[in-house]
């Protein structure tokens, strides 16, 4: 085994973004304190009963929504249907917790929908019948309205290259249109959308804002609650133990349900572009009422309250520092893609040049922080920093470290990278896959060092990965809640921390307006970015 | 000379890191705008700068904790009691608030030496006026929130909620565990619905008819009858009325919004100045007319919306010591868990 440069790097990246998996499985078997025992066992059943229900009924309804709206925009012409390609995923835009704000806002007793109520039909007492959408059907409605999109977008481009000719398979075995969905269409999509699906499980598993917004116990807000309620890292160690077994058995079950189907796509022998059924009358009208019914409650009715009560209460749109807010987060944005993308890059090239399978194994390893919630990484390295200091770094007599990972943009970096390294090196591992390897062996040929290899040819080839890539990230770390929370620097709020810290304050007003930007932020991301993401040209 | 430049800078970026600066490290769990008005206004006095790291409690104690010795924090700041006794009960403060200034302002059973009240809430029941007779209150007290009179008519909010722990906590040191852990049972029994929402949110159910008494802290119904929340909060906060339970015992349940000086402090003497700031009369007017809190100190009056809504004339409990709030935390949790209180 020779032994350079590419092969160490990739090593400690993946080393690196191990540790703190490693940490919460040290500590599972230490001994928690036995004086709550019994209200554990409690807790425990409840944790896992919530995480299964919230988690069963947003894969049905993430299913349902983002399979459904794909299927009409990718098959059929109705009015719109160009917008609505793009607009579908704008839900994108609205993170769960500021989904969570809006449904609270708007039918809470004397909330918004009283007030439409009141200003239509004159006084009246209508908030007893209200519906009021809090508790669990809160957070299930949170979390699908804002990631149906993952499902959308991946179930949208298989469809797309579903060649005619499978369809015309269907007609001329006479299967109504229904059937051919259901026993031709879906099936041979099924890849696409078990992965989507799969991608919603963990972001739901791993969903913090608002789980607690509207205090429901699942596994992961009742791991940080007795980190902080019971000063029981053990116990918190223990239920991440069985929330990592949770992701585990969705990553079996995934696999499994790849390996008993092969699909065989000829892309290009064979594929006949498919001719999109023009919609008319009544069937057209419930393909727009569908796609706009869930372009409304994803994107245009959060965006509303949010709007309304900045309007209604602009005091709080003047006390904000708006420019310091946006330095904050595209600063974390710029140096966490670049981080990202600069590392992703040199790991998969490690792998693509050395065939070596301990390296192999760890970075398959060290993309499992994508499954890891946000709040257990944080406090996971909190934990291990604090004992690498104390047993390492004061032994060794050197001044303490704490302060220069806790707290501190270095170390909120640090765990940003940790938590989406899987993003970055999966995007850029797929670009990489559809380099030849033979184009590598020509440049080698040709007089080409591996550097320059790496800097002439593939990296320009990659440019559009990259970009993906990017903007995955940027997203992410726009709506990210709990790392930048617990982690950041004195005096550094971002537009997430900030909302968060008003509607846990009963400010819910004041959380509008971080709310807002936010929201236009990431969708300005979207709206000039929307052609990478939705990726018409597959190349 | 590009490497003695690049030395140069290393030395001064790891230097300017151990500098003394002017300046207090506040983590703060309280995030009204007219804190950081005070905050504002303290600078500008003294010209110590206030830095601030906002959250939630729970987040924010973990964090002086793992940091331990080394923590940056000077001042904790929340508002709750139990969480100030919590944070000394695990030895992360130390002693230091003793001043006379301080002394002088703050009664003896809302401060200890590591830790002082800075302002006043009680937590309150809130009624229907329209569904409550007058006679169904005569001598309310927090005890009789168990009372089976008031089956199905009682909304709270969840156990895990810091206001409702210190309740509790109070509860269990005046009437012992095996009392308030009936009682406990007794206020479960009695739940219009299962606990959901903010305090906010509980006054709203009693106006909108989903109940017909709330528990509820005393600045939430002036925040709302302000206007300051919109016309919709003010007209349901119109519709309940604020009644002081065990005004024939002990008092009504107070609690405090306190700062805590952490062990290990590296600008204690500015973390004092702060406290004694927050505790001038100014500060506390300041407090009062914003965010409808009581004062700390006396001589200072309660916004004119408390007084008239509220009333002043009642009787406050000065007997339990707050102390006492952090010391039954957990025995408090115990209870309303073991009751099966959401």
């Amino acid at each position: 085994m020779r032994i350079n440069f590419w092969h160490i790097s990739s090593f400690i990246i993946s080393l690196f973004v191990i540790i703190p998996i490693l940490t919460v499985f040290s500590s599972f078997f230490d001994n928690t304190s036995n004086y709550y025992k019994i209200l554990k066992d409690t807790f425990l059943m409840e944790y896992i009963f919530n995480s299964l229900i919230l988690l069963v009924s947003v894969l049905i309804l993430t299913f349902i929504i983002g399979t459904g709206s794909a299927y009409l925009v990718s098959f059929f012409n109705f009015p719109f249907s160009n917008f609505f390609k793009w607009a579908l995923i704008l839900s994108f835009a609205v993170p769960p917790y500021i989904y969570a704000y809006s449904l609270t806002a708007f039918f809470e007793n004397y909330g918004t929908a009283y007030t439409i109520l009141k200003n239509l039909f004159g006084e009246g007492n209508y908030n007893q019948s209200i519906p009021k959408f809090d508790g669990l059907l809160g957070v299930v409605l949170s979390i699908s309205f804002s990631l149906y999109a993952y499902v959308y977008i991946l179930a949208r481009a298989s469809f797309l290259y579903q060649s005619q000719n499978i369809i015309d398979l269907g007609k001329n075995l006479g299967f109504t249109k229904f059937k051919a969905f259901y026993s031709i269409i879906l099936p041979a999509a099924r890849p696409a959308i078990v992965a989507g699906l799969s991608l919603v499980a963990m972001e739901t598993l791993a969903e913090f804002g608002a789980v607690d917004f509207f205090s429901i116990n699942t596994l992961t807000t009742g791991i940080y609650n007795s980190w902080i309620a019971f000063d029981d890292l053990a116990f918190a160690n223990q239920l991440s133990f069985f929330l990592l077994l949770f992701i585990f058995a969705l990553f079996i079950l995934e696999n499994l349900s790849r390996r008993n189907a092969k699909y065989h796509f000829n892309t290009k022998a064979g594929f006949k572009q498919k001719q999109k059924i023009q919609l008319s009358g009544k069937k057209a009208f419930l393909a727009f009422s569908f796609c706009f019914l869930v372009f409304f409650l994803s994107f245009l009715f959060p965006l509303s309250q949010m709007m309304y009560w900045t309007i209604k209460f602009p005091e709080n749109l003047f006390d904000l520092k708006i420019i310091d807010l946006l330095m904050n987060t595209l600063y974390l944005v710029i140096l966490s893609s670049l981080l990202l993308i600069i590392f992703g890059l040199i790991s998969n090239y490690g792998n693509r040049v050395n065939k070596n399978k301990t390296l192999n194994i760890l970075s398959t390893l060290s993309i499992s922080g994508y499954a890891i919630p946000g709040v257990i990484l944080a406090v996971a390295f909190i934990t291990f920093i604090a004992w690498f200091d104390d047993s390492v770094i004061k032994n060794l007599g050197f001044v303490s470290i704490k302060k220069v990972f806790i707290g501190s943009i270095l170390g909120l970096v640090l765990v940003y990278f940790i938590r989406f390294y899987s993003l970055a090196y999966n995007g850029i591992k797929s670009g990489y896959e559809k380099i030849n390897i033979s184009v590598d062996e020509s440049s080698y040929l040709l007089g080409y060092s591996k550097r320059k290899t790496f800097m002439n040819i593939h990296i320009p080839f990659l440019r559009n990965s990259l970009l993906f890539v990017g903007i995955l990230v940027s997203l992410e770390i726009i709506r990210e809640l709990p790392i930048t929370l617990i982690l950041r620097p004195f005096n550094f709020e971002t537009f997430a921390t900030t909302a968060y810290i008003s509607a846990s304050e009963d400010l819910l007003e004041a959380a509008a307006v971080p709310s807002l930007f936010l929201i236009l932020i990431a969708t300005f991301f979207i709206i000039v970015t929307s052609k990478y993401i939705l990726r018409d040209n597959n190349e | 000379m590009r490497k003695i430049s690049i030395i140069t800078l290393i030395f001064s970026v790891i230097a300017s890191s151990f500098a003394i600066a002017n300046e207090v490290n506040v983590f703060n769990a309280r995030h009204y705008k007219a804190d950081s008005e005070l905050y504002s206004k303290f600078t500008n006095m003294t010209g110590i700068k206030v830095n601030l790291i906002n959250g939630k409690s729970g987040a924010l104690e973990k964090r002086i904790i793992s940091e331990g010795a080394d923590s940056s924090a000077d001042l904790y700041i929340t508002a709750d009691a139990g969480r100030c006794g919590a944070m000394d009960a695990k030895g992360t403060l130390q002693s230091g608030l003793t001043s006379t200034a301080i002394k002088n302002a703050v009664p003896k059973s809302f401060r200890t030496n590591k830790w002082v009240g800075i302002a006043k809430r009680a937590r309150i029941i809130y009624y229907s006026p329209e569904r409550v007779t007058g006679a169904e209150l005569s001598g309310m007290t927090y005890e009789g929130l168990a009372d089976p009179k008031w089956k199905g008519r009682l909304v709270i909010r969840k156990s895990s909620n810091i206001y409702n722990k210190s309740l509790v906590a109070s509860l269990i040191k005046n009437n012992g565990k095996a009392a308030t852990a009936a009682w406990a049972e007794g206020v479960v029994a009695n739940m219009a619905r299962t606990p959901t929402g903010n305090d906010r949110a509980q006054i709203m159910a009693v106006a909108a008819g989903e109940a017909d008494i709330a528990v509820a802290n005393t600045y939430y119904l002036a925040l709302m009858l302000s206007g300051k929340k919109g016309a919709e909060q003010q007209e349901a906060a119109k519709k309940v009325k604020a009644f002081f339970p065990n005004q024939n015992d002990r008092g009504t349940h107070m609690n405090v919004s306190c700062a805590a000086l952490v062990k290990g402090a590296p600008n204690k003497a500015n973390a004092v100045k702060l406290v004694e700031f927050l505790l001038t009369p100014e500060s506390q007017e300041h407090f009062t007319n914003n965010t409808f809190e009581f004062p700390m100190i006396d001589g200072v009056s309660p916004s004119p919306l408390v007084v008239n809504n509220l009333g002043l004339d009642f009787k406050q409990d000065m007997k339990t010591k707050l102390a006492s709030y952090g010391k039954n935390q957990a025995a408090a949790v115990e209870v309303m868990t073991a009751a099966g209180w959401k």
